[in-house]
């Protein structure tokens, strides 16, 4: 069924009115363009080989090495994890004289039996918040190097 | 001459009615983008290389017989930097404005590098209540200014009492 043309004032618009019609895309592309420069610029293929841990805010750092695979601990201002298991609350180890956190320690000689006797990948790679103090940060080591780590990375974001 | 006024008495109606079909390219965009998004890195991580020293890490067993190498040493304390070397005291930087004095710890460790003719290691050793963003700040000035090697340490709260 037809409908009859309808009255009024549209009714009037000619064919050439409606198809002339066009949006102004130039400065939309000026836009896409500028993003398409700078997603480019910033694009990886690599990736990267550690994903920082999201409740710590990491130190900044001049440094230009590129991180690689190693035992990672992460120190929170709360706790010490690794592989997003608690290791130790540090107000709970804060309370003992020894220097030695026991949570870590046993986690470390598991990693380093899991590891080859070769020296590499004896590398311990430390994640930490930035405000934490050296007073932790070295109970962490001497608990990883009573273990059999020797070697010590920290993870920093790179100061542009 | 006679093309070029071809063009000036060409008719602005013709040139207006010549107009690029951006659709495609807009197409392209929206196909890219978002990959492109998805693959950005926005900050870009790094990392900072120390070892302990010697005397604490377990090596120090087979080498325990030679005598230790006297390295130059910077003593960080929430107050002030000290550089020293062995039991001799080299420079003293305290805060500038609630801050450590990098640029002068820069200067002093270059000095001290050629004058005594350094290797390219040294130890810095931190107080407890010292926060990591400067040990990693004053690790970062030590590397620039040539010593590439770094070892971290503790300093004592009271040298005179051994603790």
């Amino acid at each position: 069924m037809k409908r009859p043309p309808r009255a009024g004032k549209f009714s009037s618009a000619t064919q050439d009115d409606q198809t002339t019609f066009r949006p102004q895309l130039t400065s939309l592309i000026d836009v896409m363009t500028f993003l398409l420069v700078f997603l480019i610029k910033s694009f990886s293929v690599q990736g990267d080989v550690i994903t920082p841990s999201t409740n710590l805010e990491l130190p900044l750092s001049t440094s230009h090495k590129p991180p690689k695979p190693a035992a990672s601990l992460e120190i929170t201002k709360t706790n010490v994890m690794a592989d997003g298991k608690v290791l130790s609350m540090l107000s709970a180890s804060d309370k003992t004289d020894s220097m030695i956190i026991p949570g870590i320690y046993k986690w470390m000689v598991f990693r380093r039996s899991q590891m080859s006797d070769t020296a590499q990948g004896r590398d311990v790679l430390i994640q930490a918040d930035r405000e934490i103090e050296y007073a932790v940060l070295k109970r962490v080591m001497y608990s990883c190097n009573k273990a059999g780590f020797m070697d010590f990375t920290i993870l920093a974001i790179q100061k542009e | 001459m006679a093309s070029l006024s071809f063009i000036k008495h060409k008719p602005p109606s013709e040139a207006a009615e010549i107009e690029l079909d951006l659709t495609p390219m807009m197409s392209m965009f929206l196909i890219l983008l978002p990959f492109l998004v998805s693959m950005a890195v926005l900050t870009h991580l790094t990392i900072l290389e120390f070892s302990l020293p010697p005397n604490i890490g377990q090596a120090a067993g087979a080498a325990s017989s030679e005598k230790p190498k006297v390295k130059l040493t910077l003593v960080v304390t929430p107050g002030y930097l000290l550089v020293t070397h062995g039991e001799r005291m080299l420079d003293s930087l305290p805060l500038v404005g609630q801050q450590y004095d990098f640029s002068g710890l820069a200067a002093a460790l270059v000095r001290r590098k050629a004058e005594m003719n350094l290797e390219n290691e040294m130890v810095v050793a931190s107080r407890d209540r010292v926060r990591l963003k400067d040990i990693v700040a004053i690790m970062d000035r030590c590397k620039a200014s040539g010593f590439e090697k770094i070892g971290l340490s503790s300093a004592t709260e009271n040298p005179g009492e051994g603790r």
